[in-house]
């Protein structure tokens, strides 16, 4: 336990997190449900991002891809060649990792903007190119429809989704307090410093990748199987690619809750505002929250809270 | 007498510029050397070129008698080599601790996640370069210029080299700092380090070091004690515009 320095509210912490999670479908309806389904998928799909750049600064601009990886995998094995769920999942997470690697790794050779460039590039070249190339597995255009579903009902698919989220978040969370996680960190602030403290930043930053990747794999596995259906656009999408950088901004990079909050946050704001704004114009409105935060409290909501707390704590002393 | 590094008719050029030309120089284990020049003469790139940081055109550099010029950064930290810069690099979020963690990670993925943090040691190495106890867990970003000078210490002392390339250790410190520092030098300097100093302090860097070698432009002008250093025409031209 030294590795991790865990303390006691931690663990009070992460269980009144889970015991809210779990206890939520007796507290909502199945529409809220099915909001927090898709939310759980996206704090999910931002700790993966949060991992690679909200970590090291290498700002990844093609998650979509690697998500789109891990569910294309699972549909073509599924549906083309009838392998079974519980083989294609983790099929889909090793050749997520194994695809990332190949086609983005090279880029972590390349710094700042360039490294966004080449990485949005990679993510708009697979949308050109998963129509065209071997249509017959990935349905074209129309994509591949009748996923086997993997739960029925939305309180199962809530469970799930949710159960899947704690695992990732903790596994996550755990790897974060090594000291592997202080050296992603310490790279995110200074890779030269890193690399005259005399560490490999290539092997520290392609193994943030992989682990990137591999949960980015698992949870697009899992959300195509729980969406039933997948296309080309509803994957390797500029939109997806916004909902996640603007929830980790939101929640704050750099922590494990931060885009957990972050996506939570926004998917229920933009259920919201639904009825009032039915088309796009309210990806607006939190582009415009996202844009005001990132101005005043870069750091995101949990900056926000660990001031709140920290001044609380000053008080009571 | 072993030597600590070998440095052989090292050649650096940037296009048409030879910013590193044909220097060759020693320097024995336990010994301090000072290399002085003006600005631009070429200091901190035969530095980065010993760290791997910039590969040289031509020349060889030998580590306690071991051809370095093929291994990377951290191949060479490992053999006993490290630095601090002109401009301190702490991790500005990190608290010092941790800082010093960094430096004292092993470079391998297992260790670095099943492995626990040396705390007593990070304690005692923050407290070997001056800091209190109390200090540990202040974050980088709080510290003054001197304390942050003190941490790249800490933080280069931590990768366990032996050999330290300090570079202009005494920029943007007060008089005190600069005392501070160099009593740090000197304590490191009886407990058998060896230091390749670069600084334009030159009254605070003639009581720290054993010799000193002078370069203009990647040239060699001289080399010798740091009085005849200093008293070589050659030097005196190029550094204070003698003539």
């Amino acid at each position: 336990m030294r590795t991790l320095d865990l303390r006691p509210h931690h663990l009070v912490l992460w269980a009144a997190f889970i015991a809210l999670m779990l206890l939520m479908p007796q507290m909502v309806g199945n529409g809220t449900l099915r909001t927090m389904i898709f939310a759980c998928y996206l704090a999910m799909f931002a700790i993966s991002w949060d991992i690679l750049s909200g970590r090291t600064g290498y700002l990844s601009f093609g998650h979509p891809f690697l998500i789109g990886i891990g569910a294309y995998t699972t549909g073509i094995l599924t549906r083309r060649y009838g392998i079974p769920v519980e083989a294609s999942i983790p099929i889909a997470v090793l050749v997520t990792m194994a695809g990332g690697l190949i086609i983005l790794l090279p880029a972590l050779r390349i710094k700042g903007s360039y490294f966004a460039l080449v990485t949005l590039a990679v993510m708009e070249l697979m949308l050109q190119l998963v129509p065209v190339i071997r249509p017959d597995l990935t349905g074209g255009t129309r994509g591949i429809s009748r996923l086997p579903a993997l739960t029925r009902g939305a309180e199962n698919g809530y469970y799930l989704a949710a159960g899947l989220m704690l695992a990732v978040a903790l596994f996550a969370w755990l790897l974060m307090r090594t000291r592997l996680g202080t050296a992603l960190w310490a790279i995110g602030m200074n890779e030269e410093s890193v690399r005259g403290s005399g560490l490999s930043t290539t092997r520290l930053k392609s193994f943030a990748f992989l682990v990137s990747a591999g949960i980015a794999g698992l949870a697009g596995a899992f959300y195509a199987h729980y969406l039933g259906s997948i296309t080309p656009r509803s994957f390797f999408d500029i939109n997806i690619l916004f909902q996640i950088i603007v929830a980790v901004l939101i929640g704050g990079a750099g922590t494990i809750i931060g885009p957990i909050i972050g996506a939570f946050f926004m998917v229920f704001l933009l259920e919201w505002l639904r009825p009032y704004m039915p088309g796009t114009e309210r990806f607006f409105v939190y582009g415009s929250i996202a844009l005001v935060l990132y101005m005043y409290q870069p750091k995101g909501i949990m900056a926000i809270v660990e001031t709140i707390v920290s001044k609380m704590k000053g008080s009571r002393a | 007498m072993t030597l600590a590094l070998e440095v052989r008719n090292l050649v650096k050029k940037f296009g048409g510029l030879t910013a590193t030309n044909d220097l060759s120089f020693d320097l024995a284990k336990g010994e301090s050397l000072g290399l002085i020049g003006p600005n631009g003469a070429g200091k901190t790139t035969v530095f980065s070129q010993i760290m791997g940081e910039l590969r040289q055109t031509s020349g060889t550099i030998k580590l306690y008698g071991e051809e370095i010029s093929k291994l990377t950064t951290s191949e060479r930290i490992a053999k006993g080599v490290s630095r601090t810069y002109q401009v301190p690099r702490p991790f500005a979020e990190l608290s010092v601790r941790e800082n010093i963690r960094v430096g004292l990670m092993p470079d391998s993925l297992r260790e670095m996640i099943f492995g626990a943090p040396d705390r007593n040691r990070e304690a005692e190495l923050a407290q070997s370069v001056g800091f209190a106890p109390k200090d540990l867990d202040k974050t980088a970003s709080e510290l003054a210029m001197g304390d942050l000078r003190k941490l790249e210490f800490a933080r280069t002392l931590a990768t366990g080299a032996k050999l330290l390339l300090l570079d202009e250790v005494f920029a943007g410190l007060t008089s005190g700092e600069i005392g501070m520092i160099a009593e740090l030098i000197q304590d490191l300097r009886q407990r058998g380090f060896t230091f390749l100093m670069v600084s334009h302090d030159l009254p605070a860097m003639e009581p720290l070091v054993d010799r000193a070698i002078a370069i203009e432009r990647g040239t060699m002008l001289a080399n010798g004690s740091f009085a005849d250093v200093l008293g070589d025409k050659s030097v005196r031209a190029s550094y204070l515009g003698e003539s």
